[in-house]
């Protein structure tokens, strides 16, 4: 979908101070080009402002670009919360993008076209004159997702885009997901093991204050990998293990900073 | 890649039942019921009483006092609604207007607000005779004591409304490149609307308030004829059934306008505030 090459994207936090708390300390991480980077880790330690500082929205650190050129407008973002606009209906939603950058003339219905094809794929064909009030959370979410894609960005951020859907619906999202975000450079914040095993190329464990990086084996074979895969089982095992020290690893150090 | 999603969705949310029979009833017959009972026992107590007309008319006798001066009343309450909704048309401009400007930049805001607060709680009635005084104009008066107290919830509302937009959104929206403007158009306004539809609700009723308490003021001078001046004037003449009429005239303008508006925030909410929606269940 997306027309340049997806830029490799280098991070570097020498210290990012959010509150009280310090977050980072001298993090560096790279996201290799057009491929899936997996984020996992506690609650609390730094996730989010992770992926938001990539995205521009926080000071304190750099992602540059292999490629040399500047991120901005380069990158799509799907945030925790759906954001969709009250006011607009699911499609209007979709190609909020397109309305604020003022799409050339003549592209609007081909553009309507594959907001609708895109939306039926998700499952929302039916409901697309609906406002988003009148839509469950997992609707909301797809819709959000839906934006996600449309706006054909190579570089797309994800966090935890699937938490609201059912078991099911969140299965199915996965693989059309990595289907249409296929060579495009992601990182998807998760809280689910198996997710980040059946979608990462790359898996990224964050834990501790400040917070550290640690890389996990990913199971061999190309995502989206069939949730059964012994070898993804097996490893799903290890990584709840490797969860459960990073969480340890992160109250210990917030413990320490209480007096 | 062949996924695809079935055309129903088990998550759909209910449709929602009809709004409650029994709730509109209550809405619609309660009220009645209770006006009623109460214009039935005043006339019952005049009647009772023999209560003299121009001490306390029975309901009876204000409505007939009215048909017999719809001449006079009527011409009286279209003076008074040109001053309410002119007044109120001009605070809706100048208060969303400086709201806007309060949006863009901290500075106006913190500079102006406070000037704003000291229009809102100086009693209307304290400053119109001065207005009165200073503007030669009798309605141009009116209309600026109107807009003193219709100006103020709009403009406070209008302003937290645009403050209120979701701070996730806004970065957004700077995510995707929009313009101060375009922020302002597509995501700061819309969040206000329910917001200054609220105030506008308020402001309705105000600006009438507004019109009558400067005609009051002005009602010694003659010149104006709204419907504060009717009840001036048949107080003068002890006409207590048509000051009651004139007083009625003005409660159903106040029901109407509010009602008005009421249904104007439905109409544009019912669709995406929760304030305006039927509940799901």
């Amino acid at each position: 979908m997306a027309h340049e090459p997806p830029p490799g994207i280098t991070v570097t936090v020498p210290r990012l101070v959010l509150g009280d708390t310090l977050l980072f300390a001298d993090l560096s991480c790279r996201l290799p080009a057009g491929r899936w980077t997996c984020l996992l880790g506690p609650s609390g330690v730094g996730k989010t402002t992770f992926l938001r500082l990539i995205a521009g929205l926080v000071e304190g650190g750099e992602a540059i670009a292999d490629d040399g050129r500047p991120l901005t407008g380069r990158i799509a973002l799907m945030a925790q919360q759906d954001l969709l606009l009250p006011w607009l209906d699911v499609l209007g939603n979709t190609l909020l993008g397109y309305r604020l950058r003022g799409s050339p003339d003549g592209r609007l219905p081909e553009l309507e076209r594959r907001a609708r094809r895109l939306l039926s794929r998700l499952g929302l064909g039916h409901r697309l004159t609906a406002r988003p009030a009148e839509l469950s959370g997992g609707m909301r979410q797809r819709v959000a997702l839906a934006r996600t894609l449309m706006e054909e960005r190579p570089v797309v951020l994800m966090d935890e885009p699937f938490s609201a859907l059912d078991a099911i619906s969140r299965h199915r999202l996965q693989e059309v997901a990595a289907g249409l975000l296929d060579r495009h450079t992601v990182l998807l914040v998760t809280h689910s093991p198996l997710e980040a095993l059946r979608l990462g190329h790359r898996i990224l464990v964050m834990g501790g204050q400040p917070a550290s990086l640690r890389e996990i084996p990913v199971p061999p074979g190309s995502p989206p990998r069939q949730p059964g895969d012994p070898a993804l089982l097996a490893l799903e095992a290890e990584l709840l293990e490797e969860l459960a020290a990073s969480d340890a690893r992160t109250e210990e150090a917030w413990a320490s900073t209480v007096p | 890649m062949a996924v695809a999603f079935d055309s129903e969705n088990p998550d759909l949310p209910p449709a929602g039942p009809p709004a409650g029979r029994a709730e509109l009833l209550v809405r619609i017959f309660g009220p009645l019921l209770l006006l009623g009972s109460i214009v039935g026992g005043w006339e019952f107590l005049v009647r009772i009483n023999e209560i003299p007309p121009y001490i306390l008319p029975g309901p009876g006798l204000v409505v007939e006092s009215l048909l017999d001066n719809w001449h006079s009343l009527y011409p009286s309450l279209l003076v008074t609604l040109r001053i309410t909704f002119l007044a109120l048309a001009v605070a809706v401009v100048g208060g969303v207007g400086l709201a806007i400007l309060f949006s863009l930049s901290r500075w106006v805001e913190l500079s102006l607000f406070p000037l704003a607060v000291v229009l809102q709680v100086t009693p209307v009635v304290a400053i119109a005779p001065l207005i009165l005084i200073y503007v030669d104009n009798i309605t141009l008066a009116l209309l600026i004591c109107a807009w003193i107290v219709a100006f103020f919830p709009i403009l406070s509302n209008t302003s937290m409304g645009l403050a209120s937009a979701d701070h996730n959104l806004r970065d957004l929206f700077e995510l995707y490149g929009a313009s101060r403007w375009q922020q302002l158009l597509h995501l700061r306004l819309p969040s206000a609307l329910p917001y200054f539809l609220g105030g506008l609700r308020i402001a309705g009723g105000l600006a009438l308030i507004g019109a009558i308490v400067a005609e009051f003021a002005a009602g010694t001078g003659g010149t104006g004829s709204g419907l504060a001046f009717r009840i001036l004037e048949a107080g003068w003449r002890l006409e207590i059934p048509r000051m009651f009429a004139a007083l009625l005239l003005i409660s159903f303008a106040g029901i109407l306008i509010f009602l008005a508006f009421t249904a104007l925030q439905h109409l544009l909410l019912r669709r995406w505030h929760a304030s305006a929606a039927s509940r799901e269940r």
